[in-house]
């Protein structure tokens, strides 16, 4: 069995990944975590590591039409310092972990680990990312929110490597972000909120919102957005006691070593009003 | 050397550090170590069926209750703590066994095939649920005055209670010890406040005699109290294993261990009753104070002490009765951490006078000032107070650096400023500093001096604080006084280095031992000892708890200010204020960063830090979980003092280190009711009852 | 597997399973010992190490991670004169108590600068955001920062 492999393209590495067992890491952070074990001594990993580090093709930062490009491998404080990237992209990056975390995890990392808790997914959802995913034989380009099938899980195939994330250039007229956290660093999230809004004609043209570590998988209803659109600054206050009720069903939190289900539950749904009314209500011209 | 001993100078321990040179524990290396790994125990209270243990390689021992060749107890204020489990276990982490190998791989891949087998017993693993059985490891009560009778003729009677959470200490440097023997002695390196507390244990464990025992405390990263006892247990098994393994044995905890299975300070339940007078004054309090000891009584018993000694406050009460107790449950034992029992007590009695002023009508600060105590007073054991109290300086001092009184009354929408009032008592509780009787030396060889003490530094200051007097009281350079390594081969034992004692207790005995020395100073090679001797002025009764309980005492003020989310709960701390009265800074930056550690550390404990558990295992055991403050989360600090020099200490100095520690939760409790609207009865105040409060009111 | 990589501007080999932490190879393999382990989990920063001149903490970074790179601990920065700034910067700032989070934060510190010439209060506060302290409450740490940054601009 081999100790593991470091390939320098990304060609070497979907060779590897269709070949062997593999297990793929990037910065590690999430990984030599879960895989550690006490005593001080090397985790254990039960198949050898394909590292990505070394190529090149996984950290591109680029503009593709009308597509942000940002490469799995792209380091969360390189999304920080990227002023090409929506305010919302960096500000969710700029909350996550501290420093010394942001220096190595990827934005790959974190949502191949597909936490409920991972922060960068409430801004994909948000934005409608799509994923890329790529093996030895063929590409495929899916929505984020079909990527993530469960707390942990995704449909990534033992012969994919995620490639790349891509985001819609959209404007919108309030980008917003809100991380519940721990502590103001080196947090988890107990709830991580993303909102966008934008506006036309005095009225609402689009409202999206995403909320984390609230539920198995993020919560995002289209449906419910929906609603909403079209409306005016009077209706959609008039609506917010439906919407309240519609998101209620859908927040299925726990109780963990960080907070409480009840706590969760009660702050996101506040949360979702408070976006709306201060947020989006009050940036809406009468 | 300063104007005066008061000013900073580089701490002489920097360099090392600041270079990485400094040498730890588990930077020590030797060429045939044993690495241990400690089994312990999945169950809160259990029997032992069976232990089945992996196949064991050449070189892989196992060390166990068996192989003590002297008594299988933690020796401590308390010896009930089993070194290594007996025939039951009696919380989640309890050790059971060692496992040593050369390889630290191989020897951590053994352990994790080791597997226990347990027949469950009942276990108690809630405060509330062991104190309702009536489990408990200790119990005592005081009075003053005629407390029966104002209850009975009381208008008006209020009650309230609250609740403390269980901080760990989270030194950055987990605990650790290396044992080694050798010529029919054992040497114990390790991370220690202690030695003279490890080297009795291991005479305990091991059955040697004193002589054959030699501690050495390495450079400790952070205590706390959290290596004040706990390193008995540590050093004891390791000198176990040494002598079977006939090699060094090197036992470092890691930091899952360190937090499950060593001490944390008591959680406490708080009930007070006050009974008034019909102009609403208090007439006598009652203070009843559950501490929750965990599986084994170990240092409990002084910690319940401390706190019903200091349960009163900063405030004077005609009529008292205090009641206090700790209970046992199914959970690690409670230990020493910074205050001792303090904190918990200043914040309920800070919360206390709040809730009677609400009743009385009247301003939290304008109510509580009624009661401060002055010079002269008696104290809630029958004692007197018998220095100045510079309180209502230090009041003065606060709210003007702080506009305390105008934010007070508007404070804007979401914010809220709160006081709180507190102090500590300097040195040992009661006799313990008679009964220690600790010793230094001084040692003159040409024109340089050298200081013997079991006194460590563990990063507060002791070397460079102990150093400055030699330095001034000789008027020599720092450079020429030499702070000798505690190795107990070498040094007297001064003591423990706990209760804030280092500077006031062990400076005077430097500072009396350097007037000796001066009258020595001709010779080339001089020595001279000091021993401790209580101030006349100071009497205590230690079964009947009247008298003295401390000779003096620090005073503080802790303003803070915060901002609360009304929608999450979350605090934002704006800023801290803390005014204190520590006699005399022996070193001003040294004072500075322990007054600012300590605020930052009773942060933690008021919001921040959460350890909870259920049915005894602990919920967070990991630093990702168990959050302690980070750069970005401390806010504003600003810290002034008040001099007040006390007669019997080393150049007027007092205590200082655990007194900052207490005053935060309370200031910041009322700071959070002002600016969320309610009543705050429990520490930390996380986000998650701060809401489910605010839902219910 | 043989991992090559820059330590300390020395090239050096090292064969062992790229998963291994890149603590226990610099603190055993290497003897470099300035860098502690306080958690094993990449919480704490007293193992921070700079990886291409950026703080990490070296207790989840895999060997196999730094392949090709550089990687710096205070062993090889103390003889430089950006070291004896910070040096002197936190003791006057009395930023030291017990000093085992001082190298992490010495480490962060060196990255601070060499990215920033100018940091704001608050990109000091984040430069150690990965490094904590229970002893100092961090105010005299972000002082020494401070007069380091000063110090080097001095120069």
């Amino acid at each position: 069995m081999s100790e593991g492999y470091i390939p320098k393209t990304l060609e070497e590495a979907l060779e590897i990944r269709k070949s062997a067992k593999v297990i793929p890491i990037a910065g590690g952070s999430d990984l030599m975590v879960q895989h550690r074990r006490e005593g001080g001594v090397a985790p254990g990993f039960e198949e050898p590591l394909l590292l990505l580090n070394e190529i090149e093709d996984l950290k591109t930062l680029r503009t593709d039409g009308d597509k942000i490009v940002i490469g799995a491998g792209v380091s969360l404080n390189e999304l920080v310092n990227n002023n090409h990237l929506p305010y919302i992209v960096r500000e969710t990056a700029r909350q996550m972990a501290a420093v010394t975390t942001r220096n190595i995890a990827t934005i790959g990392g974190n949502i191949c680990n597909a936490s409920p808790a991972a922060d960068t997914l409430p801004f994909l959802y948000a934005t409608n990312a799509t994923l890329v995913l790529q093996s030895a034989d063929k590409k495929r380009e899916i929505p984020v929110e079909e990527f993530i099938t469960g707390p942990g899980q995704s449909c990534l195939q033992s012969d994919e490597l995620l490639i790349e994330v891509r985001i819609p250039k959209e404007h919108f007229d309030v980008e917003y972000y809100r991380k519940v956290g721990t502590r103001k660093a080196m947090a988890l999230s107990k709830i991580s909120f993303a909102g966008l809004a934008a506006f036309s004609n005095g009225k609402l043209s689009d409202i999206r919102i995403a909320i984390g570590a609230v539920a198995p998988k993020v919560v995002r209803d289209k449906a419910l957005e929906g609603l909403l659109k079209g409306l005016s600054k009077e209706e959609i206050k008039n609506k917010i006691p439906e919407i309240r009720a519609r998101y209620e069903k859908l927040i299925q939190p726990i109780d963990d070593a960080r907070s409480t289900k009840e706590y969760r539950k009660t702050v996101s749904l506040d949360l979702i009003k408070d976006f709306i009314e201060e947020r989006v209500l009050k940036k809406m011209s009468h | 050397m300063g104007k005066t001993i008061s000013s900073s100078i580089p701490r002489l321990d920097a360099d090392k550090k600041i270079s990485g040179q400094a040498e730890y524990i588990a930077d020590m290396v030797m060429d045939d170590f044993m690495h241990a790994r400690t089994i312990r125990s999945e169950k809160a209270h259990a029997k032992i069926k069976a232990i089945h243990l992996p196949e064991l390689p050449e070189g892989y021992t196992v060390i166990d209750k068996k192989d003590i060749p002297g008594n299988n107890r933690m020796q401590t204020v308390v010896s009930d703590h089993p070194l290594f489990a007996e025939a039951e276990v009696h919380y989640i982490g309890q050790p059971i066994l060692l496992i040593t190998g050369p390889s630290k791989e191989k020897t951590v891949e053994l352990a994790e095939k080791v597997q226990l087998d347990y027949k469950e017993l009942p276990a108690v693993t809630d405060m509330e649920e062991a104190l309702s059985e009536n489990e408990v490891h200790v119990n005592y009560q005081y009075a003053k005055g005629n407390p029966d009778a104002v209850f009975d003729n009381a208008s008006k009677t209020i009650t309230d209670e609250y609740r403390t959470g269980q901080p760990e200490h989270l030194y950055l440097e987990t605990n650790g010890v290396i044992a080694t023997c050798h010529s029919g002695r054992i040497t114990i390196y390790g991370s220690i406040q202690c030695p003279f507390f490890v080297k009795n244990a291991v005479v305990e464990a091991t059955g040697f005699a004193p002589e054959q025992i030699q501690v050495i405390q390495t450079v400790t990263g952070g205590a706390f109290g959290g290596k004040e006892e706990y390193p008995s247990l540590l050093a004891a098994q390791a000198a176990v294993a040494s002598l079977k393994t006939g090699k060094p044995v090197r036992l470092i905890l890691d930091r899952k261990e360190d937090i499950e299975a060593t001490t944390k300070r008591h959680p406490s339940l708080l009930r007070y009753k006050a009974s008034l007078n019909n102009k609403n004054e208090i007439t006598g309090i009652d203070i009843d104070i559950t501490f929750d000891g965990g599986a084994y009584a170990t240092i409990s018993p002084v910690v319940l002490q401390r706190a019903m000694f200091t349960s009163t406050g900063v405030y004077g009460f005609p009529n008292i009765r205090v009641t206090g107790r700790v209970v046992k449950t199914n959970k690690a034992p409670s230990g020493a951490f910074r205050g001792f029992g303090a904190p918990q007590v200043l914040f309920g009695i800070e919360q206390f006078m709040n809730r009677l002023a609400a009743e009385a009508g009247v301003s939290s600060l304008a109510f509580k000032r009624q009661y401060f105590l002055k010079k002269g007073d008696t104290t809630s054991t029958g004692g007197k107070m018998w220095a100045d109290i510079k309180i209502r300086e230090i009041v003065d001092k606060i709210t003007g650096m702080s506009n305390y009184k105008q934010t007070k009354t508007n404070s804007g929408k979401n914010r809220g400023i709160g006081i709180s009032l507190f102090l500590h008592g300097c040195g040992f509780t009661g006799k313990g500093e008679v009964d220690i009787s600790g010793e230094v030396i001084l040692k003159k060889r040409g024109n340089k001096v050298s200081i013997l003490t079991s006194n460590v530094e563990m990063g507060q200051g002791a070397s460079t604080t102990l150093i400055k007097i030699v330095a001034h009281s000789l008027s020599i350079p720092e450079k020429d006084v030499d702070f000798v390594k505690q190795d107990t081969d070498a040094v007297p034992d001064s003591g423990p280095t706990v209760a804030s004692r280092t500077a006031m207790i062990i400076g005077g005995l430097v500072k009396k031992a350097c007037n000796k020395l001066l009258d020595k100073w001709e010779q080339e090679e001089a020595e001279v000892k000091e021993v401790y001797k209580h101030p006349g002025y100071v009497t205590w009764d230690n079964d009947t708890f009247q008298g003295d309980a401390y000779p003096v005492y620090s005073w503080g003020a802790n303003v803070a200010e915060v901002e609360a989310d009304p929608v999450t709960c979350e605090v934002e701390v704006k800023k801290l204020w803390g005014v204190y009265d520590i006699g005399v800074a022996l070193d001003e930056d040294i004072i500075r960063g322990q007054m600012q550690g300590g605020m930052v550390q009773g942060l933690g404990f008021a919001y921040l830090e959460k350890l909870t558990s259920r049915k005894g295992k602990f919920n967070q055991l990991n630093l990702t979980d168990y959050t302690i403050p980070t750069s970005v989360d401390v806010p504003e600090i600003e810290c002034d003092f008040v001099e007040n020099p006390y007669e019997f200490g080393p150049y007027g100095a007092k205590c200082a280190g655990e007194l900052p520690l207490s005053g935060v939760a309370p200031a910041l409790a009322e700071a959070v009711e002002q600016a969320l609207g309610m009543e705050v009865r429990k520490i930390p105040m996380t986000p998650e009852y701060l809401k489910a409060r605010k839902n219910e009111d | 597997m043989k991992i090559e990589f820059t330590l300390n501007h020395s090239k050096v080999t090292v064969d062992r399973p790229p998963e291994h932490r890149l603590i226990d190879v610099l603190r055993d393999e290497f003897g470099l010992k300035s860098l502690k382990e306080g958690c094993g989990e990449g919480e704490c920063g007293a193992c921070s190490v700079l990886l291409d001149g950026k703080t990490v903490a070296s207790c989840i970074l895999p060997l196999g991670r730094v392949h090709g790179h550089a990687i710096e601990t205070i062993e090889g920065i103390r003889n430089s004169e950006s070291f004896t700034a910070i040096q002197e910067a936190f003791k006057k700032a009395g930023a030291v108590q017990c000093g085992f989070c001082t190298p992490g934060m010495v480490i962060s510190t060196e990255a601070l600068i060499r990215q920033n010439t100018n940091p704001t209060k608050v990109d000091i506060r984040n430069a150690i955001s990965g490094n904590l302290c229970r002893c100092t409450g961090y105010h005299m740490i972000l002082e020494g920062i401070r007069l380091a940054v000063q110090k080097r601009e001095e120069r």
